[in-house]
């Protein structure tokens, strides 16, 4: 039945990955979450508010989604599985891109956020 | 050789005596300047005794009236560019040419500069006074034709219905043209007028009745008459955009001793009869009109800066609050008093009005004043004080200023409803650091038991 095929696959997602993901990739995952959902609070209260300090709206905005995307680049470099495609990137060297393109952001979104 | 003391003296006293002639003559020269040097053209010496009332009521206020006949051959308005009169009287409605260096340019020159004209016409008018009402707008009826009324005629008329009793709601509303509201009829016999209907300064001042038509009293009527009803004008004027004024009437009789004194009743059975008509009063009001002795504005100082300041900034900054002050005088029998209406208005001005507001009276009652908020606009602005009322000179002042946007320090630091994108920000801020804490001190369990193992 349909219904059952969507929930079991979900469900049978949320078990493989409880258990199958490392430690260290979870605690990024829950950084990501927490990431996610302040955007989304962000991005509901400008469509209620109105985006009157637009450039405001748009630097905190910018600041959730390139934290995300860093966070998520930080995530697959992290993750031995795909060692194959990183040869050339060790670790340390994934999260000190990581740190070095946040400060960057940071700066950016503080200069526009007036 | 030494010159005996007595000579001297002598010689002091005949060079003090000939600079006080040359003082007098200076003076004399510069007292025209009040505005009083008039000509009168008159068609025949005749007129200056038939309308004598009129020019002895011009001359006891103060007028010098020069009288000359509209032919003579040495007429001049003007010599080596300056105008030697300030007003200018016609009473020559059947001269067919003006002597002189006068002719149609020259009047439309002297209007030009700012003299006024009043001119009177009748049924046997002249082509260069219909001409010249058409260079003001007015467009008189042939020769030979009158104003004709079978309703409102005099009892005295002869049997053509052109002795006219004009009523006084027949007249402008405006008491600076035409005097004080009355109810005594004018006695009118003369010519029609009519008004160019694309002329927008020509001024209706007196107009004839629904019943009126101007036509030729002795032919019957076979095409439709040049004016009828109430678009007949009796007596005319302009006021040009220089405040020049010209009145032109239909009849010269309005003026004369004889209607001056004669009593006026309609012949209708039962009309009222009045032993005294309204000529003499409306020819006083309209020459105090035409001659600018009534209805002349001026202004006087203009301020304008912020509220709480007297001095003007270099410029203004965007939502200021201002404070714009004029002073406005009337003419009031030769002397500048301060203006009272309270209908004057204020423009905020860059190409459209951003701000119009009317203007209050101080609390001395001397000017007037306006306090207002700049728009949240910048640029180059004009308070506008533009003011046109029936019967007035035109009222115009402008006053350029700028207006600068905010300075980069003038803004609001810190906005309130940004304060949750500031928030957001932060906390990726402090997401970050606290997370790569987290990151670098990780040690995997798994991997710590597999060491173990």
């Amino acid at each position: 039945m349909p219904s059952e095929g969507i929930i079991g696959v979900l469900n049978d997602l949320w078990i493989h990955y409880k258990d199958q993901t490392s430690l260290k990739l979870k605690l990024i995952d829950a950084y990501l979450g927490y990431i996610m959902v302040t955007g989304i609070i962000q991005f509901i209260y400008c469509c209620l508010v109105g985006t009157f300090p637009f450039n405001s709206f748009l630097s905190g905005f910018i600041s959730t989604v390139g934290s995300f995307v860093l966070g998520v680049c930080l995530r697959i470099q992290s993750n031995p599985q795909n060692r194959s495609q990183f040869e050339t990137i060790s670790p340390e060297r994934a999260f000190a891109d990581f740190i070095f393109a946040h400060i960057v952001l940071h700066l950016v979104v503080m200069n526009f956020i007036g | 050789t030494r010159f005996p003391p007595h000579s001297t003296q002598r010689n002091k006293m005949e060079s003090f005596k000939w600079v006080l002639v040359l003082l007098s003559l200076i003076s004399a020269s510069t007292g025209s300047k009040s505005g009083k040097k008039t000509l009168v053209l008159l068609e025949n010496l005749s007129i200056k005794e038939t309308h004598s009332v009129f020019f002895s009521d011009l001359i006891s206020r103060d007028y010098q009236l020069v009288f000359k006949l509209a032919d003579d051959s040495n007429l001049a308005l003007s010599k080596y560019g300056e105008y030697l009169y300030d007003h200018l009287i016609i009473f020559a409605p059947s001269v067919e040419e003006f002597g002189g260096s006068v002719d149609m340019m020259a009047l439309t020159d002297f209007v030009d500069h700012g003299g006024n004209i009043l001119v009177a016409a009748s049924s046997d008018v002249g082509d260069i006074l219909r001409d010249f009402a058409m260079e003001i707008g007015i467009e008189p009826d042939e020769r030979e034709t009158a104003v004709i009324d079978h309703l409102n005629y005099d009892i005295n008329d002869r049997g053509d219905h052109t002795l006219l009793v004009v009523d006084p709601s027949n007249l402008i509303n405006a008491p600076l043209i035409v005097g004080k509201k009355t109810n005594i009829p004018i006695l009118y016999q003369g010519l029609g007028l009519v008004a160019d209907p694309d002329n927008p300064l020509v001024l209706e001042i007196m107009t004839g009745y629904t019943t009126s038509y101007s036509y030729s009293p002795t032919r019957s009527i076979e095409d439709y008459p040049h004016a009828v009803g109430k678009s007949t004008l009796l007596v005319a004027g302009l006021q040009a955009r220089n405040n020049a004024r010209v009145v032109f009437s239909g009849s010269i009789d309005l003026f004369s001793n004889e209607f001056f004194a004669s009593p006026v009743q309609k012949s209708q059975v039962g009309s009222k009869e009045y032993q005294q008509n309204g000529n003499r009063a409306l020819s006083e009001a309209l020459t105090q009109w035409v001659f600018k002795e009534i209805g002349i504005l001026k202004i006087g100082e203009v301020k304008h800066h912020l509220q709480g300041d007297n001095e003007p900034p270099a410029a203004y900054t965007v939502m200021d609050d201002v404070y714009y002050y004029i002073e406005i005088q009337e003419l009031v029998e030769g002397m500048w008093v301060s203006f009272t209406a309270s209908d004057v208005q204020l423009e905020f001005f860059r190409i459209d009005p951003f701000v119009r507001t009317f203007l209050n009276k101080t609390s001395d009652g001397k000017a007037y004043y306006a306090k207002f908020k700049l728009p949240d606009v910048y640029g180059v602005f004009q308070f506008k004080v533009d003011y046109r009322r029936l019967g007035y000179t035109h009222l115009f002042s402008a006053t350029q200023m700028s207006v600068r946007p905010l300075e980069h320090t003038q803004y609001e630091r810190f906005i309130d409803s940004a304060y949750p994108y500031y928030l957001s920000a932060f906390s990726m801020m402090i997401g970050v650091v606290l997370f790569s804490f987290v990151f670098l001190h990780f040690r995997d369990p798994n991997e710590r038991k597999k060491k173990d193992n």
